[in-house]
């Protein structure tokens, strides 16, 4: 009864998504994918020819990885901290609904936001440059999802100030990976147990390029976000909702 | 089930559905600094009963609905509903409730809210239209459905939220400061509801500082200040209490025959005097005697209610 509830629910949950982040992660995706691949085929003309090995390769890679750890930032942001920030929290759980449920439901109805947003850009994309594989992308993209958006939603419970902590956490991770990852000493054993970020690069051209990954490091973005994801949930679950 | 002792000495025991035991909140900083909200708290609410809770700005109330709908945990002590742990009980039964500050979307419609809110709250989808028409025609909001909430007004607000505590037959109802923004004929209006709405099968919470209005709508008050229960008081006159009580007397005749009845009868204006008297039996033998000497009396009020009496009693004492 309660599942069902919250089923028909989500069809909400997935209209704010879309009127709320969905427009503006599309504007954004389009507006960096426009400006930075744009100009490249206006300067190469006949020649613009994007595929796996050429040297205008990475940048495709790097612009729609980009794109994807951003829209993850602004799915999450506030996805529970708001909610009690604003109050919300008050008449929503008053009904017969587990917070838990309710909010382990938005991440993953977030998530095929995500997804249909990312569907539409690599599409846009696709049709400039035929070589990108759409599939491929929606496979990184729901990686990244989980990886980013575990600990993001994390932070969402925790804190209040979530887009900043995540925004933190993960860059702080790729700094610190970059200083301490391969020195010996305490300090890299510390380092390991950050997000997985130095991953993302190998997962990201591998898995846009061909469709594969290493297992190891693509069970490691995984296993670490449903990690958090969890620990979220519990957190929600052992905590209070109201300050 | 558990049964409550009865509230008066002719009334049924009512089922034990609500219970604060040894209840505490302490909210603590993350600089170490820590505040008692709510003090070793314990009461228990039957089962057709209206219940308000009174008390001062910051004396705990709103922590306590808070607690009572599993929003906060309580540092000690604990609250259950019908033996449940009060957020099992919400989760899987739902609570009607009115929050002292309504806190919807301002992006949502005002129907559209109620719609929502509906869904979460288990109406079967084909009910949900007629449901929310009913709230909406019974809170007057006919006119602003289609409005967006943040182009609500105060008033118009304070409605909505009761109209979303009102979508479904609730057993508990929880109404924090109702009537807040509310105006007088609005204000009216909700005291008509929550008599509609009382049921013996139901139990409704209602917190107000408003003393006067929860003279005419609860059967007990709890009076709380500094996070602990001052006192409980029944709203019903106590033929047996001993309290000294002041009324004001208005006379059509017979002013000069009132110091035969009221000997320590002080005058209060034209034809009005103010009279002491230490219980409801002496009251009622002086009166009785002074339309005997013939004077005709056109009102009998109390200087203060039997509640705004027993709240500044508590209060006071508590400061």
């Amino acid at each position: 009864m309660s599942r069902a509830r919250l089923a028909r629910y989500s069809l909400w949950q997935f209209r704010d998504f879309v009127i709320d982040r969905g427009i503006a992660i599309m504007i954004i995706g389009l507006l960096w994918g426009y400006t930075l691949i744009a100009p490249m085929r206006a300067a190469m003309g006949a020649a613009f020819d994007v595929g796996p090995g050429s040297p205008a390769w990475p940048l495709v890679i790097t612009v729609t990885s980009s794109v994807v750890s951003l829209s993850v930032l602004i799915a999450l942001n506030g996805v529970v901290s708001a909610d009690r920030k604003m109050g919300y929290y008050r008449f929503l759980f008053s009904k017969p609904v587990s917070a838990v449920a309710y909010y382990a439901q938005l991440f993953f109805v977030y998530m095929a936001g995500v997804l249909a947003a990312m569907l539409v850009l690599a599409v846009v994309l696709h049709t400039v440059v035929p070589t990108f594989k759409i599939l491929n992308f929606l496979v990184y993209a729901a990686i990244i999802y989980i990886a980013m958006g575990g600990i993001g939603f994390f932070l969402s419970v925790a804190t209040r100030f979530d887009w900043l902590t995540l925004a933190a956490v993960w860059l702080g991770s790729r700094i610190l990976r970059d200083f301490y990852g391969d020195t010996p000493g305490w300090k890299s054993k510390v380092v390991e147990l950050l997000p997985p970020v130095h991953k993302l690069t190998e997962v990201s051209m591998s898995i846009i390029t061909s469709g594969t990954a290493h297992a190891g490091a693509v069970v490691w973005l995984l296993g670490y976000g449903a990690l958090f994801l969890a620990l979220g949930l519990l957190l929600l679950h052992r905590g209070s909702l109201a300050d | 089930m558990a049964v409550l002792p009865p509230t008066t000495p002719d009334s049924h025991p009512a089922a034990l559905v609500i219970e604060f035991r040894n209840v505490g909140k302490i909210y603590r900083s993350l600089l170490g600094n820590s505040v008692k909200a709510v003090e070793e708290f314990s009461l228990q609410v039957g089962e057709g009963e209206i219940l308000g809770i009174a008390g001062p700005n910051g004396a705990g109330k709103t922590t306590l609905i808070a607690m009572m709908l599993g929003y906060l945990r309580p540092t000690t002590g604990s609250v259950e509903i019908n033996g449940m742990p009060a957020r099992t009980y919400v989760e899987r039964n739902g609570i009607g409730y009115l929050s002292e500050l309504i806190a919807i979307n301002p992006k949502w419609r005002a129907d559209t809210a109620l719609v929502r809110y509906a869904t979460l709250a288990g109406i079967p989808e084909s009910q949900i239209p007629a449901h929310v028409n009913t709230v909406i025609e019974k809170l007057g909001l006919a006119e602003h459905r289609d409005k967006k909430v943040k182009a609500l007004s105060k008033g118009n607000l304070q409605r909505l939220g009761l109209a979303q505590a009102l979508l479904r037959e609730e057993q508990i109802l929880v109404l924090d400061e109702p009537t807040h923004g509310l105006d007088p004929v609005w204000t009216q209006r909700f005291r008509d509801i929550v008599e509609e709405l009382r049921r013996p099968d139901r139990t409704i919470l209602i917190a107000s500082h408003n003393l006067d209005e929860l003279q005419r709508l609860a059967d007990r008050v709890a009076i709380i200040d500094h996070g602990r229960l001052q006192r409980v008081v029944s709203t019903g006159y106590d033929q047996t209490q001993q309290t000294t009580t002041r009324f004001r007397l208005t006379l059509a005749t017979g002013h000069e025959r009132i110091r035969e009845s009221f000997p320590h009868a002080e005058e209060a204006g034209k034809g009005e005097y103010d009279v002491t008297v230490r219980s409801i039996q002496e009251l009622n033998t002086a009166l009785a005697d002074l339309m005997s000497r013939g004077a005709l009396i056109s009102s009998v009020v109390p200087e203060r209610s039997v509640l705004e009496q027993q709240f500044r009693e508590a209060v006071g004492e508590s400061q």
